[in-house]
């Protein structure tokens, strides 16, 4: 297990769980959203250079987009 | 009767909007909110003995707004005054992501608004192994939970029988934190009416529109002085509500596998995939491109030929004379040049609207982000760009969703560059009279110059983001997250209903607009301050002793445009655009697009004395039309009106300037700024008039 790394660094079809955030600054539609800590997910999809990913929220079976700015503010535990 | 108001609130994807097509049968009508542009949509409903009217709330994860769409939801529930207050709130949510609806179905009770739970799309618990309590969620809920399928009609009328339902008090799920009930003891005393979660609400808003300047104030000092975030609010509220919302759901909601996801995870390995997803978003763009102009065409033929001879019933019908020429010339050829663009714009819309429905558009949004973000644009701005194509009203429009205040304004302010459907006349009569109809390297040279105005559209509308983007100040720092929903087969009826809306939108908006102007051109043009205008035979004999009757006869029309009041004006502007190589007549043109660029044509052959019916599409006409223009004069250079350079610099001209009043007016509407629309209107209008100077004194 690697331990609080942030979420961009993961690569597709890698799975992990919601640590904490780096900061408070991730908008509070994030957290609706579903990413509270101790969520697993898994990456589904990143977009080209550095473009958003797509990422499944295990529990809700829901997929999410984000960019890689925003996914670099949440830490995870990689499973 | 009695009269009662149903809100019908939700999550976006989980077939709300269906099941308001079905409770009110699509009786329904789309207003604005007051003071904001969201779409209200609002229907009636008959049953129970009692007058429901239903308004279909903008589609929200949470209370707290993060636009301007979710700000309508917030103000109508948080405030008893407001007309729109629901006597029941619908909360419908879908069965994969029960647990989202459970938090703002909480949130709606704590304000102190009674409600009911609706499962939507309910034949998917079983394709999705999930077992549901009924009993227990109800109790949980503490109210009855409906299943309905907005789809199949199932459930429907089971809800509308519980919208007189009777609900004791509410027992809150949710306690506030227990290190801001200092801060919201203070806030308490400045609501004393209000429930403690309402007060908690305002506490953890930056700003709520319906309070007044000095609660917000008040409310300013009390985070100041106990040190709060709003941001920090928030989140402890989403995070606490969500993990309680997952435990006391855990035992009445169980899941045995997830099926959910297996073929949407399918497609979208296609459809989303690095390459071949950007090759078949562009091949389908470029199919649908190829459809509206194939499809399109016999529509707009049949159109035309439909204001032909209503024009010409008319003037049969009524004594010749100003009213019956009012009416044929102005009128009738002012709402024929607006229908005329309905086929290609429904046919666009009908795309998108399938394309929103299926839930491909999400994935446009993922995959362009990347691409539209360095101009300081969002991957939602792109479903505007798109529509712009069609027509920048609706598109303009259709920015609301995108949540950073700055990024909306910015997609708002480059949309009109896109090549609306309104300047595909003017580029193919100019291209027709300065490109040579020949080939190159196999392809047609207009056809090639055509293809270069749309590319031209598209990066007048990147490049001009990304210059303002270096002018204009963020408030709110950028950010992205949407849900891509599961493929879904379109719900026909949603669709014909999004298209009807849109294209409904576009003939009374830019109708109405259009239709004024071209009554005003009318009066101008047949109408002139001196005796040359009404006595031109005269004059014209004077000039021109050698002509036969027959000689002066053929110069009337043009000699009586020359000395019009639209005449006057346009020599009046000769000489700012005498540098872009045009002449008065040209200028007239001009003055007249500035109403709508799709007068320009019009105009025109008022302006050749070919009188007003030209049709572009028709091979004999158009032939007649460019061979007047070709034999023009200018009599400032005495060279041909219409060659290479002054060509070119009209195509450039027509390619930025904002010559819309009707999208205009939409952008004061959706901006709420004059200053946001004049700036607007002179950049892109000035940046026109630059870049054909500079094309013109360049190609002479």
């Amino acid at each position: 297990m690697q331990n609080n790394i942030t979420l961009d660094k993961l690569k597709k079809g890698e799975k992990a769980i919601i640590h904490s955030f780096k900061s408070n600054e991730l908008p509070a539609k994030f957290y609706e959203l579903g990413f509270t800590p101790g969520t697993a997910i898994e990456i589904k999809h990143i977009a080209p250079l550095q473009g958003p990913m797509c990422i499944n929220i295990i529990h809700q079976d829901s997929l999410i987009a984000i960019r890689k700015k925003e996914a670099n503010l949440i830490l995870i535990n990689k499973i | 009767m009695k009269r009662k108001t149903i809100a019908l609130l939700g999550n976006p994807n989980v077939g709300k909007t269906s099941l308001f097509n079905r409770l009110t049968k699509l009786n329904q009508k789309v207003g604005n909110y007051p003071g904001i542009t969201v779409d209200k949509r609002i229907g009636s409903l008959k049953a129970n003995e009692t007058e429901y009217k239903i308004i279909d709330l903008p589609g929200t994860y949470t209370l707290f707004p993060n636009s301007l769409d979710e700000e309508v939801v917030f103000n109508i529930l948080s405030n008893r005054s407001n007309e729109d207050f629901p006597d029941l709130t619908v909360v419908v949510t879908e069965p994969s992501s029960i647990n989202r609806g459970v938090v703002i179905y909480q949130q709606v009770r704590e304000l102190g608004l009674p409600a009911i739970f609706v499962i939507n799309m309910i034949d998917e618990v079983d394709q999705k192994g999930l077992h549901v309590d009924y009993t227990a969620l109800e109790n949980y809920l503490q109210t009855k939970v409906v299943q309905t399928n907005a789809r199949s009609g199932k459930g429907i009328d089971q809800l509308i029988q519980h919208f007189d339902i009777e609900l004791k008090p509410y027992f809150g799920a949710f306690d506030l934190p227990q290190k801001y009930q200092n801060a919201l003891k203070d806030a308490r005393q400045l609501f004393p009416l209000a429930t403690e979660y309402l007060t908690w609400q305002y506490l953890a808003q930056d700003s709520v529109s319906s309070l007044p300047p000095e609660k917000t104030a008040a409310l300013q000092k009390i985070r100041q002085s106990h040190q709060l975030d709003t941001q920090e609010l928030q989140k402890d509220e989403s995070i606490s509500r969500h993990d309680k919302v997952a435990n006391d759901l855990a035992p009445i909601i169980s899941k045995k596998e997830n099926k959910r996801l297996s073929i949407t995870d399918k497609i979208d390995n296609l459809l989303i995939h690095p390459v071949l997803g950007y090759v078949i978003f562009f091949g389908l763009l470029f199919l649908i491109f190829q459809a509206i102009y194939s499809w399109a065409g016999p529509l707009m033929d049949g159109i035309d030929t439909l204001f032909a001879s209503l024009s010409d019933a008319v003037a049969a019908a009524l004594p010749e004379g100003p009213l019956s020429a009012l009416l044929v010339n102005g009128v009738i050829a002012g709402i024929g040049g607006i229908v005329i663009f309905l086929p290609q714009i429904v046919i666009l819309f009908l795309f998108i609207a399938i394309m929103e429905e299926t839930g491909y558009m999400s994935r446009v949004v993922f995959l362009m982000d990347r691409w539209l973000r360095p101009f300081g644009l969002n991957g939602k701005s792109v479903i505007p760009l798109m529509s712009g194509a069609a027509c920048a009203i609706p598109a303009v429009m259709s920015a609301r969703n995108i949540e950073n205040p700055k990024e909306r304004l910015l997609t708002i302010l480059v949309t009109p560059f896109m090549t609306c459907s309104a300047r595909l006349p003017i580029y193919i009569v100019i291209i027709g009279l300065v490109i040579p109809d020949e080939t190159f390297l196999g392809f047609n040279l207009q056809g090639i110059t055509l293809f270069g105005m749309y590319i031209l559209g598209v990066l007048g509308a990147l490049l001009s983001a990304l210059v303002l983007n270096e002018i204009i100040k963020s408030i709110r720092k950028s950010f992205l997250i949407f849900e891509l929903p599961t493929y879904k087969v379109p719900d026909w009826k949603n669709v014909l209903n999004t298209v009807w809306e849109k294209s409904l939108g576009f003939l009374i908006g830019a109708g109405k607009i259009i239709l004024a102007i071209s009554i005003i051109l009318w009066v101008l043009g047949n109408f002139g301050p001196t005796d040359r205008f009404s006595d031109p035979e005269t004059y014209i004999a004077e000039a021109n002793p050698e002509f036969s009757q027959e000689e002066i006869d053929h110069e009337v029309t043009a000699y009586k445009t020359e000395y019009s009041y639209l005449g006057y004006l346009g020599r009046g502007i000769e000489p700012l655009i005498r540098p872009l190589g045009y002449d008065w007549k040209v200028g007239i043109g001009l003055l007249a697009s500035f109403a709508a660029r799709e007068v320009f044509v019009g105009t025109m052959a008022v302006v050749y004395s070919l009188g007003e019916d030209v049709d572009i599409e028709d091979e004999g006409q158009r032939q007649t039309l460019f061979e007047r223009m070709k034999g023009e004069i200018n009599r400032n250079t005495g060279m041909p009106t219409y060659n290479f350079a002054t060509g070119i610099s009209l195509l450039l001209f027509y390619a930025f300037a904002m010559q819309c009043m009707a999208t205009i007016g939409v952008v004061k509407r959706e901006t709420g700024s004059w200053k946001w629309t004049l700036i607007q209107t002179g950049f892109m209008t000035g940046l026109a008039y630059l870049v054909a100077l500079v094309a013109y004194q360049l190609l002479k």
